[in-house]
């Protein structure tokens, strides 16, 4: 038997699709395929949305505190006096369907979400940061204008139902780093609920006080010190940048013939 | 600022080590394949096949086992392209030249291991493949694996090839 030499033959076992045009596919088709998923999932939580009134929401949802939520005692005054505050507010929303109610959360990050059912959190550490009741006023108008355009379950069945698909489809290894995808992408759609919130919340101020003085003075104290610090970082992950956000409210005033400085009224507890 | 020093973190160091992994990755993948192919040239003519039985016209005067090892890893962009691959399924072509240069690389360290020892010949020649240790302390991810090449070196007695 006779062995007859053979080169070996290249490129049987290799693609010859370069490496970069594979990743290019890859990136731009998974984006696409991303992309369209968002779309479908809000369409679906709008017509969730549509289908779950606000009164049916606010009748299943009452009482429910979400699970991580450290609170502070019952008969705590600042809980007390916030409480006060927001049944002022709520009432300048004649029809609201919700009993609103607050809870505050023992962390340091100063920030202020709203749940299901009508629950506001306040966390500690934005009470330590307000200086007056103006303040405090806005911020709990702004969370009221979220109910008030139901962005809060907007923004949990959004999130919720993306992490859901990305965790199922790219695996337990990729989740954080989905997350924070889908958290860049949503951002995107949620200035303008932030922007119609904070409308809410202005007219809400104005129509508690009679003028809306000092009442984002909050936000232009964390311009002027870094907002990078870490204990307002989390409020900028779920709301607009301020210097932004001082303008827009500066012009909504404006626009809408709001007296800009007035009696301040100071926090509660201080006195 | 806070918010733009985490996108930095989640996003920005990840992709500056896709890009240095991916120059980095294709040099040594050009210069390996520069290697595999002259060593092909050179070894040209050295009978390795895959023959369970010798030819009956060998006449052999001794014979040896000889093998060669290649441990072959991912670069964290074959890896990273991978990862995508595996959402839609399909050839994960970014693996495919990593392997078969492992696979021509350990065939050409036994053919150096049987020239070496003076050999003139392979058969039964095998080739192995094994996954190592796992990469990550949950138990989860590959370290890479092993590429192992191995067959009967004879010695002709008289070249009646």
């Amino acid at each position: 038997m006779r062995f007859i030499a053979r080169k070996p033959r290249d490129g049987i076992n290799v693609s010859d699709t370069h490496p970069l045009a594979e990743a290019g596919l890859l990136v731009v088709g998974l984006s696409a395929i991303f992309l369209a998923l968002v779309v479908a999932v809000i369409f679906f939580v709008e017509l969730a949305l549509y289908l779950v009134p606000a009164d049916t929401e606010a009748r299943l949802f009452r009482n429910w505190l979400p699970a991580d939520l450290v609170t502070v005692a019952p008969d705590d005054e600042r809980l007390y006096q916030a409480q006060l505050l927001l049944d002022r507010l709520a009432a300048h929303w004649a029809d609201a369907p919700y009993d609103f109610t607050v809870e505050i959360d023992q962390s340091e990050v100063a920030n202020a979400m709203a749940m299901p059912g009508g629950l506001i959190v306040l966390t500690s550490g934005l009470l330590d940061q307000v200086e007056t009741e103006n303040e405090l006023a806005f911020v709990l108008g702004h969370e009221l204008g979220h109910f008030r355009n139901r962005d809060h379950l907007r923004a949990l069945g959004r999130v919720g139902a993306l992490s859901i698909l990305l965790a199922t489809v790219a695996g337990k290894d990729s989740s954080r780093l989905s997350l924070t995808i889908t958290d860049l992408t949503l951002r995107g759609f949620s200035r303008k609920q932030e922007t119609r919130a904070d409308e809410f919340g202005l007219a809400v101020v104005y129509a508690e006080y009679g003028h809306v003085g000092e009442a984002w003075r909050l936000f232009e104290r964390w311009d002027e010190v870094d907002s990078g610090t870490l204990e307002v970082a989390s409020y900028f992950s779920t709301h607009p940048q301020t210097a932004d956000r001082i303008d827009d409210l500066g012009l909504l005033a404006r626009r809408e013939h709001w007296q800009l400085d007035g009696q301040v009224t100071p926090l509660p507890w201080l006195d | 600022m806070g918010q733009n020093f985490e996108l930095l973190v989640n996003f920005g160091l990840p992709l500056i080590l896709i890009v240095v992994a991916y120059f980095v990755g294709s040099l040594l993948e050009k210069r390996h394949y520069q290697s595999i192919r002259a060593r092909e040239a050179e070894y040209f003519g050295f009978p390795v096949v895959t023959f369970d039985t010798m030819p009956e016209d060998w006449r052999v005067s001794s014979s040896n086992l000889v093998d060669g090892s290649v441990v072959v890893s991912l670069d964290y962009f074959k890896r990273i392209i991978a990862g995508l691959r595996a959402i839609v399924g399909g050839r994960i072509r970014t693996y495919e030249p990593l392997l078969d240069r492992a696979r021509r690389e350990a065939v050409l360290r036994m053919i150096e291991s049987a020239r070496r020892q003076g050999y003139d010949a392979v058969f039964n020649v095998r080739l192995d493949t094994s996954r190592l240790a796992n990469a990550r302390g949950n138990g989860e991810g590959t370290a890479g694996v092993e590429m192992l090449a191995y067959g009967t070196a004879v010695k002709f007695a008289s070249l009646v090839r």
